[in-house]
């Protein structure tokens, strides 16, 4: 047996050896082909001051992943063809596109990346497991700032200078920009969903309810509140829940706090404070442990409570179940009030859709910070060989409209028909096989409005998502790469308690107090400590 | 010594019928157990919507419905493409991955074999280590170039150690020994001796590994993740219910952090019925190949079939 | 053909093959060759990634590929282990880790050999092959399908017995918050799922035993009872045997998706349904740190390889036959 096992190690060892040396000669020649990329500086300036023109330009094949799409491969054939045929007339690029689905696009991107795959531009953001400040500071991403001003000159002046501050990052060339922010819906604001029809059949005057709800901290915790959810949980029956939506966004409307970029990924442990009707405001700038607040108890009393009338369903109290639950109530109407991040336009949508009066009770001003600001990015891949071309193409996506329109919509005729007013119709049927995520592309205000939109749709848009306000602690980004053994330990906590102590599943009187030794001991105080001390030195520098 | 003995005598060597029709009792109930959520699957992806929703699962749903699966027709054009990819993916799997573990634990089950033990604790060491997923990743999509083909969905499934353990396992306790000797004696060479004398009687040794294997690439999903990307009409039925089912949970998961962009998206998709109807369509020609290697497992069922 | 030369009584076989070591090992080889290049090149060839487990993995974005990071990573010795041990919670899961697997190993070999034995004793053939076929069918569904099934009975809102207690006036269950049955509800889940399949192994083993020991016992004048004690359970041995060493080996891996998918990712069940598998999956999840999954992984592997050596040794011990190696 000793025997088997010294030869076997020692063929481990041979293979290993073999395996590295292998492929670091593989990379060695790759890297002989590599110093054009690594100082961008230079090569940008050897070249002409204007982009030049397509013919110019060696052809090149560029394999782009993109998150959250539902594209079949015929759809795909079809519309690259358009696609390619546009691009190698402007920029001389074909281009591989790789539709990432929601489900699939973390594991293969991650695995993929760990892998130094050939990909040359991936979406990347903050909440996907390819998170775009973490991937900077391990130097997955080129840094683009010395490319832009030579292959994204429109892209810098398109992108307003508040997002492109929402995109530094401290990453592993310095703080600089790593990934092309999308113009897209960039500002955060939280809201009650109400279903007016309901409301307005229990007796309420429908308006004068909203006015009273409206940018009220007091609603959740107010007679009004309950009395409504009451009257209409005894008219609907006993197995009604007026109350759906996610616990974890009733925390954030319930209590007026942030979500902070660099927090941990899905099991929030930090607040931030703001105010809710005046954003930019600086109430004294801090991070705290979300859990160990007055706020946080009142909240979670309150939602207990609540839990106890028989307001919220188990369904919502799940965390694999609440999303899908509320989906099901929202589309059917079987609902009082709901929790919404609110989405430009979306009360219509959802009036149409559910077949109710939908309206929305803002419970704060629109803000922006960096959760706002990285919400879909375009980052170029270290491993890319040609990341100027890269750029050239993104600087191109996000500033003509026709190529936006042909990624994000497709061909014209083939899945959407142009009306005579300008506005656009879906071809629903071929649509379905060829519906990439429209927000995650980039610049979607370039977009064609569609009927339902109205033609002066994407002003609206703008004007909406520009006049959000910047949180006082702006663009901040939390880096707790130092502290992994505290993350691991403090998501299984989070895990255990959080997300049903903000359903309202378990009573807090016995159950938070128990919660916050566990945090406690799992080193929340750390993280507390390293997030303010860059805070700090954020607000300071 | 061995005399052949006749069926007849055998049988009035059963247990009593008592024993028996408790025998019966207790398997039944367990097999029933077993096969009522089946039912209750395809119930649920026949129930109309509308009775999910107001009385939830039932086993008398309020209306049924045939809008779940007319759905999943419609919404996946790659649907039939992807049976299609299954059941090639698992012929062809099944055939190479049986094929080679019946010949490796043929080599491990020879005690005359010199370097039996070297090569036994070779596959048995890949039981308990592994490189990883990255490494294992790198050689497989740039080494061997399983990328974007059907290969990258064979291949890194062909062998499982707990299959050639248990395929030893079959030949040690089924083929006597002094088979092989007078084989070898009669000149057999070792390939005949394995396919023409030691394979027919472990024939439900075979068969079993033969449907652990099926299962395995029928119900694969992982690997159309990891290595079928851009080709996506390669994926297999399983990797395109994966594709839903992750989707789904994706969007549960990261909404509260996503805000409106994931309450647009999870509204796209798809709902309780038709995610059964998936289910359905998964599982049931699987279930329906069952009974060909049942056929070989239980072909010798109860003492009174002579074999061998 | 020579299916049907030998005709030698097998109580009476010997143990060891008698015939010297054989001479020409390289038809041998050829046959060994396929499986062993495969092994070589998808198992031994990735395992210089072991060396994951302590480094501090970090990107060389001059040369971005998983190799040369990995060289240029900074060795951390046991580092990344730590994370495993930091709080209470460890006693917790390496609890239910053992204390389940344990359960399933016993249970998982006297149900299933029971089963394979009964289901042999069934007269009506066609009656055996539907129950065996209806045993196998849980083993065809995901974890994740069977939760809903489980969800289906016990949901809060719409499942069948809260409907039930909702009818009959008494308190409705919450089930997903009440840590009390689940521990019974694993370990039937697991049964129930897999208990087909490992009946199907000891079926194709009862199977494949040769029909004249029975008829020799049965001359002897033993009972259906003595025929089962002294024929058929001495045959399975050697399955009993390698089956256990294998799922010894697995003692601290667990099954993911039976503790995580089938209580619905509830974390007022962790206490129950915590295990090492499902905590660094969390842990992966919020640090998306692979140098620590290969730690715990391979912490879990050099557990399992500890007791697989254990077993096999005791095993061998009691009867040389019946150990894997």
């Amino acid at each position: 047996m000793k025997k088997i096992l010294a030869m076997l190690l020692a063929l481990v060892m041979v293979l290993g050896l073999a395996a590295c040396g292998g492929g670091g000669d593989a990379n060695q020649t790759s890297d002989a082909n590599k110093p054009a990329e690594n100082t961008p500086d230079t090569s940008g300036g050897n070249k002409q001051d204007d982009v030049p023109a397509a013919s110019d330009l060696d052809p090149v094949t560029l394999r782009i992943w993109f998150h959250g799409s539902n594209v079949s491969p015929e759809a795909s054939n079809k519309v690259m063809e358009s696609v390619n045929a546009y691009l190698q007339d402007k920029i001389n690029v074909t281009l591989e596109p790789i539709w990432g689905t929601w489900g699939d696009f973390d594991t293969a991107t991650v695995t993929a990346l760990a892998g130094g795959d050939d990909v040359d531009i991936y979406f990347t953001c903050n909440w996907s497991a390819n998170e775009y400040n973490k991937y900077a500071r391990d130097g997955y991403w080129v840094k683009l700032d010395d490319m832009l001003p030579t292959y994204g000159a429109e892209l810098l002046t398109t992108i307003p200078e508040g997002i492109w501050e929402c995109a530094k990052t401290n990453g592993y060339d310095g703080v600089g920009v790593y990934a092309v922010p999308a113009l897209k819906d960039t500002a955060t604001q939280n809201c009650w969903d109400l279903n007016a029809t309901l409301l307005a059949e229990l007796g309420y005057d429908v308006d004068a309810f909203i006015a009273s709800a409206s940018m009220n901290p007091d609603f959740y915790y107010s007679d009004e509140f309950e009395e409504a959810l009451q009257k209409a949980k005894d008219y609907k029956g006993g197995d009604f829940y007026p109350l759906v939506g996610e616990p974890v966004v009733f925390e954030r409307i319930a209590t007026g706090t942030a979500i902070i970029t660099g927090d941990l990924n899905g099991a929030p442990v930090l607040s931030y404070y703001y105010d809710v009707e005046h954003p930019a405001t600086d109430i004294g700038s801090k991070i705290v442990c979300k859990y160990a607040t007055p706020e946080f108890k009142k909240f979670a009393e309150r939602t207990y409570y609540l839990s106890q009338k028989g307001f919220i369903s188990p369904q919502t109290q799940n965390v694999d179940t609440a999303n899908n639950y509320r989906e099901a109530c929202a589309k059917t109407g079987d609902y009082l009030i709901s929790s919404q991040s609110y989405a430009f336009g979306c009360e219509l949508d959802y009036s149409r859709e559910r077949g109710i009066d939908v309206r929305m009770i803002p419970t704060d001003a629109p803000y922006m910070d960096a959760t706002s600001g990285q919400g879909a990015m375009m980052a170029i891949s270290a491993t890319s060989k040609n990341p100027e071309r890269a750029l050239m193409f993104l600087n191109l996506l996000n500033t003509d409209p026709e190529l936006m329109t042909l990624l994000n919509y497709g061909v014209e005729g083939y899945t959407y028909n142009k009306n005579a007013d300008g506005t656009i119709t879906f071809i629903d049927d071929v649509r379905a096989t060829y519906s990439p995520w429209r927000n995650g592309m980039g610049n979607i205000r370039q977009l064609p409005p569609t009927a339902e939109e109205g033609l002066d749709y994407w002003d609206r848009f703008s004007a909406y998502y520009d006049s959000a306000e910047v949180l006082p602690y702006g663009s901040f980004i939390l880096d707790a790469s130092e502290l992994s053994n505290e993350a691991t330990a403090l998501a299984n906590v989070y895990g255990q308690y959080g997300f049903q102590l903000m359903g309202g599943a378990t009573n807090p009187d016995t159950v938070l107090p128990e919660f916050l030794a566990k945090l406690e001991e799992a080193g929340i105080q750390k993280l507390l400590d390293a997030a303010n001390e860059q805070l700090a030195a954020y607000l300071a520098g | 010594m061995a005399v052949k003995g006749k069926k007849k005598n055998l049988r009035l060597n059963s247990v009593s019928p008592g024993a028996e029709a408790v025998i019966y009792v207790i398997l039944g109930l367990f097999a029933l157990c077993c096969i009522i959520p089946f039912v209750f699957v395809i119930i649920i992806s026949f129930s109309a919507e509308s009775s999910i929703r107001s009385i939830g699962y039932s086993f008398i749903p309020q209306a049924w419905s045939t809008d779940a699966f007319r759905y999943a027709f419609r919404k996946l054009p790659q649907i039939w493409r992807s049976y299609f990819n299954s059941i090639f993916i698992t012929v062809v799997g099944t055939a190479l991955s049986t094929f080679m573990c019946a010949l490796y634990a043929y080599v491990l089950y020879r005690p005359d074999f010199k370097f039996r033990g070297f090569f036994n604790f070779f596959s048995f060491f890949t039981m308990i280590f592994g490189g990883g997923l990255v490494p294992t990743y790198i050689v497989c999509k740039q080494v061997l170039g399983l990328n974007e083909n059907y290969a990258a969905l064979i291949v890194p499934l062909l062998v499982n150690p707990f299959n050639i353990i248990i395929m030893r396992t079959f030949f040690k306790s089924s083929v006597p020994l002094e088979l092989i000797e007078a084989a070898t004696i009669d000149g057999s060479g070792e390939y005949n001796t394995l396919f023409r004398v030691v394979a027919p009687i472990a024939k439900p040794g075979v068969a079993t590994i033969a449907l652990l294997n099926a299962l395995v690439f029928w119900n694969d999903w992982y690997l159309s993740l990891l290595y079928i990307q851009r080709n996506k009409v390669l994926q297999p039925l399983q990797a395109l219910l994966m594709e839903l089912q992750n989707n789904v949970e994706y969007l549960s998961r990261m909404s509260g952090q996503m805000g409106a962009a994931a309450i647009n998206e999870a509204a796209k998709m798809p709902t309780q019925s038709l995610r059964m109807v998936l289910v359905v369509l998964i599982v049931v020609p699987i279930a329906c190949a069952y009974p060909f290697f049942q056929r070989y497992i239980v072909a010798g069922l109860s003492v009174g079939s002579v074999k061998g | 053909m020579s299916r049907r030369l030998p005709e030698t009584n097998p109580s009476a076989r010997p143990n060891r093959y008698r015939f010297s070591k054989y001479k020409k090992p390289l038809v041998l080889l050829t046959m060994a060759a396929p499986t062993a290049i495969w092994l070589l090149l998808l198992r031994y060839l990735p395992m210089g990634g072991i060396v994951l487990a302590f480094k501090d993995y970090k990107v060389n974005p001059r040369n971005p590929s998983f190799i040369s990071n990995l060289i240029n990573s900074k060795w951390v010795g046991l580092n990344n282990f730590k994370f495993l041990f930091m709080t209470d919670d460890a006693k917790i899961m390496f609890r239910n880790t053992l204390a389940y697997n344990i359960v399933f190993i016993i249970l998982g070999i006297v149900i299933p050999v029971a089963f394979a034995i009964m289901l042999n004793e069934v007269t009506k053939k066609f009656v055996a092959k539907a129950y065996q076929t209806m045993m196998f069918f849980p083993y065809f569904l995901s974890w994740v399908v069977v939760s809903y099934f489980l969800n289906a009975f016990i949901d809060g809102q719409y499942g069948m017995i809260t409907a039930m207690q909702r009818a009959a006036g008494g308190d409705v269950t919450n089930w997903y918050t009440t840590m009390g049955p689940w521990p019974y509800i694993i370990v039937f889940a697991n049964l129930w799922k897999n208990v087909g399949y490992t009946t199907v192994l000891y079926l194709s083993a009862i199977t494949g035993i040769d029909s004249t020991q029975y008829e020799a016992a049965a001359i002897d004048g033993a009972s259906k009872w003595q025929q089962i004690w002294y024929v058929t359970i001495p045959n399975l041995r050697t399955m009993i045997c390698i089956l256990f060493i294998m799922n010894v080996g697995k003692i601290f891996n667990a099954d993911f998706g039976l503790f995580y998918s089938v209580p619905m990712n509830s974390g007022a069940l962790y206490p129950v349904t915590q295990v090492i598998d499902t905590y660094v999956y969390r842990a992966f999840m919020v640090t998306g740190d692979i140098a620590k999954s290969s730690a715990a992984g391979l912490l879990q592997n050099v557990l399992g390889f500890i007791c697989i050596l254990t077993a096999n040794g005791i095993v061998k011990k009691i009867d040389a036959d019946s150990s894997m190696f």
